[in-house]
């Protein structure tokens, strides 16, 4: 980058694609780069086509990118989330691909698929989008989705806001996605760490790629969390306390505590970054006072919580599902309630674990050490729980269960793993090694991946009316366990050989066969992906079979179970009373659970806005602009984006009232359909004869 | 919902009195905007100045707490304000206080800081922003 910049195109011109690198030289290195941005460029060519030839820009546009309900910016959140993991998932493909044919000799220690800088582009984009724009938008899109049904309320505290938040994580993924295309992403990994990051060693565009993403969907993470709290202290049902709220709710509670502490943590010690590099500033630089060694402390102070934000929602999805797929009461409600809490307070207390290696002296190491074993305990509690709840219950082996078993086994390999490297002495042989890397894909996929799938799972009948196909729900689950088991426990034997993690090459034969078995999961792991969307494809297929009108497929006893399916925009017909912890088992228990409110009122549900789409592309031409110099862009895009909140502010905005009339037709509906219906016992749940409306005098729970 | 919802937050209080709690509190951040500066740009010892502008960034904290975000002790929200208060503050507490022993811990086990300062000056490694 030693080209002047340009005062209206900053530093872009016709060379940034990765096309030019495959004029310069045709090596497999630049034809997967190019390749890439192909997909890329086809995939959009593509959406946009067949949006239009389908004649679906208007409802896109009016019932989904517009709308404020939560349900549906739920939905879109985890949409985004499930193109970001195949883009993800592929790339852990190119890197295991790679690294099986990475074995050089001294004298020429290049080989393999891609070239060096273009291997740490790959572990850098691929840790940036399965944290920021995997994990994260598919554990708040699943909370968007089931927190405000769970507490018996109509919405999120803060409608628009949440279509904000949503808006500002689109317009960050948008920044990784347009990387692929126009110029380079960074090479630092997805820590970033300064000074390899600072202006004198990465001078180019990809840290600012990195930097502005992860700044202005880090922002929407905030505000999300702000509102999951607001929601949750507000908005409860009447009669619904804090202790009769199903755990989801609880960990959603965590997640929002979480967020709002952890994530400016992220924002500063990016913005920190930024004016390092954009306005010569010293924070990380030696100069001036400045040391390098802070920027690892701020991140990681964001970054431990985060590990928590995403593995507590799916401790919550397993804690709904092991008590509905088991027919049983959860086991334990309290102390899950109590290890929730407790690890979200504990998870502020250990972040120096992530660099025990950094220098200082054994006291410090060991007082984090000791935090960081003692987070263990409410873990191990919860899978003791969860344990307890299956046990002598009606056991159904359905998709959610099988995700929920993996889980058992390979997560407590990955806690103990963690055990394991808590101790700093541990961690300084293992400490940047693929034993690492091994570890923490061993917490984050069974854990992550497989609680969100399985909350896809649980949930998607409240969200579109039909179950996904078991069978093939079934063998994603296990594809997944496989790919996982198979890709990354040879990292495990591989780390303890010595192999450092992000290694572009290797001079050890002895690595080599491990090196196959876990391209091989890799294999599997592409497969898991590809029937992960045949479900989606199959089940819409059969969606007549699937359907689940009465709203209950699996038994549940929480009150979201209690509405049809898919979900009315306005949840309940009446905001309902809750009498009870898990308010529809006691309803079921109490029979004739389906009794509909005596008289119907208005009911005022957010309006539609474009505030959200406009502020998301604002926010990404930002971004973008600040990438490349373009300052007149940068300074048009922030002036927007003040004018957009300054003109939200000024303007009186009117509710749109669904009217009592309308209610009373769409529920009374609903209610004779019920009653009508034959209902489905256990037994029957894989069959077509689920209807949503289960046998409620075989309800245990 | 998607109501203005600033006149639910207090109905006893009006809409003058509110504009008024604003206004107060801009002019407050803005002077203490504006000390902080002063407190950096003035000939006074580092200490001082680090001691003013912590103070003044405290003072700040306090001042979007209570007159933008209406956080208050009494009322009937007061047991409420008061826990996020108390939380807020164990939570900042953990990382500031970490921050400054790890940092300080790392700062003491690098070499005679004196020697480091005089050594680098010599080697003319003020700024590592050139480029290598």
């Amino acid at each position: 980058m030693s080209q002047p910049t340009s005062p209206i195109f900053g530093r872009l011109d016709w060379t940034v694609t990765p096309y030019t690198d495959l004029l310069h030289h045709v090596t497999s290195s630049t034809i997967v780069g190019a390749g890439a941005a192909t997909v890329l460029v086809l995939g959009t060519l593509g959406a946009v086509a067949l949006v239009t030839r389908m004649g679906w820009w208007g409802p896109l546009f009016r019932d989904w990118l517009t709308s404020a309900d939560a349900k549906k910016i739920g939905i879109m959140y985890i949409v985004l989330a499930l193109v970001m993991m195949a883009r993800g998932i592929v790339e852990g493909f190119v890197m295991r691909a790679h690294q099986a044919t990475a074995l050089g000799t001294l004298s020429a220690p290049e080989s393999g698929l891609v070239a060096p800088d273009h291997f740490a582009q790959l572990f850098s984009t691929h840790g940036t989008i399965m944290i920021f724009f995997v994990a994260m938008p598919l554990l708040i899109g699943l909370i968007n989705f089931v927190l405000p049904q769970q507490l018996g309320a109509r919405d999120m505290a803060f409608p628009v806001l949440n279509q904000v938040s949503l808006g500002l994580t689109a317009a960050g993924a948008a920044l990784v996605m347009v990387s692929l295309l126009i110029g380079k992403f960074g090479t630092g990994g997805w820590t970033v760490y300064p000074p390899y990051t600072g202006i004198a060693y990465s001078p180019g565009e990809g840290v600012d790629y990195w930097l502005w993403a992860i700044t202005i969907s880090g922002i929407g993470s905030t505000l999300t969390g702000m509102n999951f709290a607001v929601t949750i202290f507000k908005k409860r049902a009447p009669g619904m306390h804090f202790m009769r709220m199903p755990l989801f709710c609880w960990t959603s509670l965590c997640v929002a505590i979480m967020l709002i502490y952890a994530m400016p943590a992220l924002t500063v010690s990016s913005a920190m970054l930024m004016l390092d590099r954009y306005a010569g500033f010293h924070f990380f630089t030696n100069g001036a006072g400045g040391n390098m060694m802070n920027y690892a402390n701020i991140f990681w102070m964001f970054g431990h919580p985060e590990v928590y934000i995403l593995i507590l929602p799916a401790f919550g999805v397993f804690s709904e599902i092991s008590s509905t797929f088991s027919g049983k009461k959860l086991y334990g409600y309290t102390s899950l309630v109590i290890a929730s809490m407790s690890i979200a307070v504990i998870s502020f207390t250990v972040w120096l674990h992530h660099f025990f290696t950094m220098g200082q002296s054994a006291n410090v190491n060991i007082a984090f050490g000791i935090a960081t074993m003692i987070i263990g305990v409410p873990t191990g509690v919860k899978i003791y729980d969860w344990m307890a709840t299956m046990w002598r219950g009606q056991v159904r082996i359905t998709t959610p269960m099988v995700y929920l078993i993996g889980f058992f086994m390979l997560f407590v390999i990955g806690g103990l793993s963690g055990i394991i490297l808590a101790n700093p002495s541990i961690d300084y042989q293992v400490h940047n090694s693929t034993f690492l890397v091994a570890h923490f894909h061993n917490v984050i996929i069974p854990g992550v991946l497989y609680g969100m799938l399985a909350g896809i799972h649980y949930w998607f009948p409240k969200a579109f009316g039909f179950r996904l196909c078991e069978t093939w729900g079934r063998r994603t689950a296990f594809l997944f366990v496989g790919g996982f088991l198979l890709t990354f426990m040879p990292l495990y034997v591989l780390g303890l050989m010595g192999m450092p993690r992000r290694s572009p090459t290797f001079q050890n034969p002895d690595f080599l066969p491990w090196m196959y078995v876990a391209g091989v999961g890799a294999v599997l792991m592409l497969c898991a992906l590809g029937s992960l969307g045949w479900t989606f494809w199959s089940s819409w297929r059969r969606r007549a079979d699937l359907a689940v009108p009465g709203g209950d497929p699996w038994n549940g006893g929480t009150l979201e179970w209690s509405s049809p399916a898919p979900v009315p925009a306005w949840n309940y017909p009446r905001i309902p009373d809750v009498k009870a912890r898990d308010d529809w088992s006691a309803a079921k228990r109490g029979g004739d659970p389906w009794k509909g409110p005596d008289d119907y009122a208005d009911i005022e549900m957010p309006a539609n806005t474009r505030f959200g789409l406009v502020l998301a592309a604002a926010a990404f031409a930002l971004g973008f602009a600040m990438v490349w110099h373009v300052w007149w862009m940068g300074v048009a895009a922030l002036l927007a984006i003040v004018a957009a909140v300054m003109w939200r502010g000024m303007i009186v905005l009117e509710p749109e009232i669904v009217p009592a009339a309308e209610v009373e037709r769409a529920d009374r509906q609903f209610r004779e359909w019920v009653a009508a219906a034959p209902p489905a016992s256990r037994a029957d749940e894989e069959t077509p004869r689920n209807r949503g409306v289960p046998d409620i005098t075989e309800f245990a729970g | 919902m998607t109501r203005p919802n600033t006149g639910e937050l207090d109905p006893g209080e009006s809409a003058k009195a509110e504009l008024r709690k604003y206004a107060l509190g801009f002019v407050i951040s803005v002077v203490l905007t504006i000390a902080a500066f002063a407190a950096v740009l003035s000939p006074l010892a580092p200490m001082v100045k680090i001691i003013a502008v912590c103070a003044a960034a405290l003072l700040q904290v306090a001042t979007h707490l209570r007159h933008f975000l209406h956080l208050s002790f009494s009322g009937g929200q007061s047991r409420e304000d008061l826990l996020l208060v108390l939380f807020s503050v164990c939570l900042l507490s953990i990382m500031a206080g970490g921050t400054v022993w790890i940092l300080a811990d790392l700062q003491g086990r690098m070499h005679d800081s004196e020697a480091t300062r005089a050594h680098g000056a010599a080697r003319g490694d003020g700024g590592a922003t050139s480029a290598p």
